[in-house]
């Protein structure tokens, strides 16, 4: 497989990632509390805080993070690819995409790891 | 005859996807919902970073100060105009999802018509029921996203 083959095949596979982690998302936000009881900080039982001091959700959070930043930059990547042809504009491209996504990255691994040692 | 940039040329393929079919406005849609979805992504991680008392925290603060930063966030973002904005990503992210699954199936050849002689009126084999189903089913799809969000945001369908 060449390199713009594997990455495609990624796209691919953290769709499927995103359709999970996603979903276990909207639910802990819309289906297993009232959304305006899901905003809250805490006292509540999806609360915040609460959603972020769970493991397990914390865990797929961070999943959802790391599918959407590779996936979502990917997509916009090919996008300008696609706009227009040479080999600075692609290398300025690649570059620019892979920066932007770690730097999405670090900072929602960021909130998540300190939030749930609130 | 007027040069045209290939750069307005091909945004203008995408962005307006008037005669060329069905497929066309699948291809128009997944694309703006794609860019959309990512710009909101960025600005939700930035959103979300101010539990924590904002994207320039990186100690652990004090949770009353934590706590602070977001209940003003959440009454800063509970306006009808973000409401709306959100409810038009609802639709966006079930689109683009449902049609996804499409073009996930078509990459791996599923649901793709058999080759064959191209004959008048030349209707593309790869445009099966199945694929023109499965983008009506995404469009379904997000509608009932568009409106469950909607009746939440604005309790506008049931009390």
């Amino acid at each position: 497989m060449s390199r713009e083959a594997r990455i495609m095949m990624l796209h691919y596979i953290t769709g499927l990632v995103i359709i999970v982690a996603g979903a276990i998302h909207l639910a802990t936000v819309f289906l297993v509390s009232p959304y305006e009881e899901s905003l809250r900080f805490d006292n509540t039982p999806w609360s915040v805080i609460n959603v972020y001091r769970n493991s397990l959700l914390a865990g797929s959070l961070e999943a959802l993070l790391l599918a959407v930043a590779f996936h979502g930059f990917n997509g916009l990547r090919v996008i300008l690819l696609e706009l227009h042809q040479g080999r600075t504009w692609t290398r300025a491209v690649n570059v620019a995409v892979t920066v932007a996504a770690i730097a999405v990255v670090i900072n929602g691994t960021k909130t998540i790891f300190i939030a749930s040692m609130l | 005859m007027s040069v045209r940039n290939p750069v307005v040329t091909a945004l203008k393929t995408w962005l307006i996807p008037r005669r060329y079919g069905v497929m066309r406005w699948s291809y128009s849609l997944q694309r703006i919902s794609g860019v959309a979805i990512t710009l909101y992504f960025v600005l939700h991680i930035g959103e979300t970073a101010n539990v924590i008392g904002g994207s320039q925290v990186w100690s652990i603060p004090s949770y009353e100060y934590a706590r602070q930063v977001w209940t003003e966030t959440v009454e800063f973002l509970s306006n009808p105009f973000f409401d709306a904005g959100l409810a038009v990503l609802a639709f966006l992210i079930f689109f683009h999802t449902s049609n996804g699954v499409r073009l996930f199936l078509t990459h791996f050849g599923i649901l793709l018509g058999k080759p064959h002689r191209p004959e008048y009126p030349y209707h593309p084999a790869s445009m099966t029921k199945a694929q023109l189903t499965i983008f009506w089913v995404s469009i379904l799809l997000a509608v009932a996203a568009l409106l469950y969000s909607l009746n939440i945001f604005f309790k506008v369908i049931l009390p």
